[in-house]
């Protein structure tokens, strides 16, 4: 059974927002209606501007219910970029916050609560793939309009999946901490969906007071975070908050550091809770691998075993290779694309290079591409360089980690230049990197650029 | 005292020094979210050798109630 079908008792509480609790059945009333409001002859792409809401929410469900195609978008999304996706895609639908914005070729067709739907005046016939689902981007707020393929199958499978190695059941209560429109955060919401739990919905963040009051209002039972929200855990000395109901934590979205995974490691036991460290991508919908948590203190630093269902191996160059049902149809950078099949056929090239222990345990020892994960967004550094070059006019070089990106030049008065650069084309937070000038690029006997060591002049390893 | 701290308000989320005024609240504009609001208490924490409490951490919403919070800690205005 589907998660989208919503088969669960109606009584069940599905959601709660603002303090108010939805059941199953008045959350499946209002995707039926929504259901009929986008009804087409044929198969249509819907974008939907996503919050943390119970309306998003509903149309995400609706959309796959009514078997159209959601490409999930940020509703902070930049304009010039959201115009270009819709140059590239023209959606029949855009739903967003009512009056975010007047799309040109657009006129309002429906509102459910605090969104609209918005249909495309010139209607344009179908070139959907039948088992098209989904489309999530890989680049997040970059210009590239390029997204990853999900089919109904990939999202079912890996929804169940998660369900059963976290055990969940429909005592659970998680809390929003991550947009729902990034892949790690949908699954939270599609594996709670299957298990027939409760999502409470919220924007708010771990730094501040509400979010706190809702989750012992709520007696929130999980969190799930990348790195930075457990950075800021600690520095909320979390340790010294009294959270009963509170029992699984879940991490994804970058490599967390040793210290810090320690910290929760140690933490778990004393608080009586399960701490999940995991693997994944967008690619393979969301999650590969996870470390069971009783095996947490022996396997730092690993990413674990694959998830049930799927299958972890390491190619001749060192490559991990992921199988599994959870694997993307493919990517798509433009509408035509989006009537193409399934390219990987349940295979993918991670791009991670990897080693795995006797005990089977994997670990990511380096990546083929110079790519680093910044609040989950994947950022190729061989990209930043080559964009930053023909800003300014002369060659960038770029390192990083999963914490902070570090660019260097050669000519100090061109950094608030490459500054302007990164923020404008991939908006990154300003915190999350740093543009420096450097006097001498370090190199190898080669000529190459000795990357090594200028990440760790740049204290980035 | 309140010039460093506006200093280091104006520094930290990357705005200009006149846009920290009493009144400038934490989500209130798009460069003090939650992340830059880590980076701050991190860098008053450094600053001022200080370490804040969790419920000093979340309630430091506004600029003017940042100088409050760090008065209880020591530092004068």
């Amino acid at each position: 059974m589907s998660f989208w079908k919503l088969n669960h008792p109606k009584d069940q509480a599905a959601v709660i927002q603002n303090g108010r609790t939805y059941t199953y059945g008045d959350l499946n009333d209002m995707v039926g209606e929504l259901k009929n409001t986008i009804e087409a002859s044929d198969k249509q792409l819907m974008f939907i501007l996503c919050s943390n809401t119970l309306p998003s929410l509903a149309l995400y469900l609706a959309s796959l219910q009514g078997g159209q195609t959601a490409c999930l978008l940020p509703s902070n999304i930049e304009g010039s970029l959201f115009d270009h996706l819709v140059e590239v895609y023209s959606p029949r639908w855009i739903c967003q916050p009512s009056n975010l914005r007047i799309v040109e070729g657009y006129e309002k067709a429906h509102t459910v609560l605090d969104y609209e739907v918005m249909q495309r005046e010139v209607k344009e016939p179908s070139v959907m793939h039948n088992d098209l689902a989904l489309l999530l981007s890989t680049s997040g707020t970059t210009g590239n309009p390029k997204m990853v393929r999900l089919s109904y199958a990939n999202l079912q499978s890996n929804a169940e999946s998660i369900a059963e190695y976290l055990e969940l059941t429909s005592d659970e209560r998680p809390i929003t901490t991550l947009p729902m429109q990034y892949s790690y955060g949908l699954s939270v919401i599609n594996s709670h969906l299957h298990a027939g739990a409760c999502l409470v919905l919220t924007e708010t963040a771990v730094t501040s007071r509400e979010f706190w009051d809702q989750i012992k209002e709520h007696e929130v039972t999980s969190i799930a975070g990348v790195p930075y929200i457990y950075q800021m855990l600690k520095r909320l000395r979390f340790a010294e908050m009294e959270l009963p109901s509170l029992r699984t934590l879940t991490q994804a979205g970058g490599r967390l550091d040793i210290g810090l995974q320690s910290y929760f490691a140690e933490l778990k036991n004393s608080k009586n809770m399960k701490f999940y460290v995991m693997y994944g991508q967008t690619e393979a919908t969301a999650r590969m691998s996870y470390i069971p948590p009783e095996k947490l203190e022996q396997k730092l630093g690993s990413i674990g075993v694959a998830i049930p269902g799927g299958r972890l191996e390491i190619d001749e160059e060192g490559q991990l290779i992921y199988r599994g049902t959870n694997v993307m149809m493919g990517y798509a950078e433009s509408k035509s694309e989006l009537s193409a099949g399934d390219v990987n056929e349940g295979r993918l090239e991670t791009g991670d290079l990897a080693e795995q222990d006797g005990d089977g345990y994997f670990y990511i020892v380096g990546r083929m591409k110079r790519f680093i994960k910044l609040f989950g967004l994947r950022i190729n550094l061989d990209d930043v360089e080559k964009l930053i070059e023909k800003e300014i006019g002369q060659q960038a070089y770029c390192v990083g980690n999963d914490t902070k990106m570090g660019v260097y030049v050669q000519d100090a008065g061109l950094i608030g230049q490459a500054k302007d650069t990164i923020l404008s084309h991939y908006h990154l937070h300003p915190t999350s990197f740093k543009v420096e000038y450097l006097e001498q690029i370090p190199r190898l006997e080669t000529g190459k650029i000795d990357y090594k060591l200028l990440q760790s002049l740049g204290g980035l390893e | 005292m309140e010039n460093k701290l506006r200093k280091i308000f104006a520094e930290t989320l990357n705005i200009s020094e006149e846009q920290v005024t009493d009144g400038l609240e934490y989500n209130s504009i798009p460069e003090w979210d939650s992340i830059s609001h880590m980076a701050l208490i991190a860098t008053l924490d450094d600053e001022f050798n200080i370490m804040m409490e969790t419920e000093d951490v979340i309630d430091l919403s506004s600029f003017a109630k940042a100088k409050e919070i760090l008065s209880k800690y020591g530092v004068q205005f």
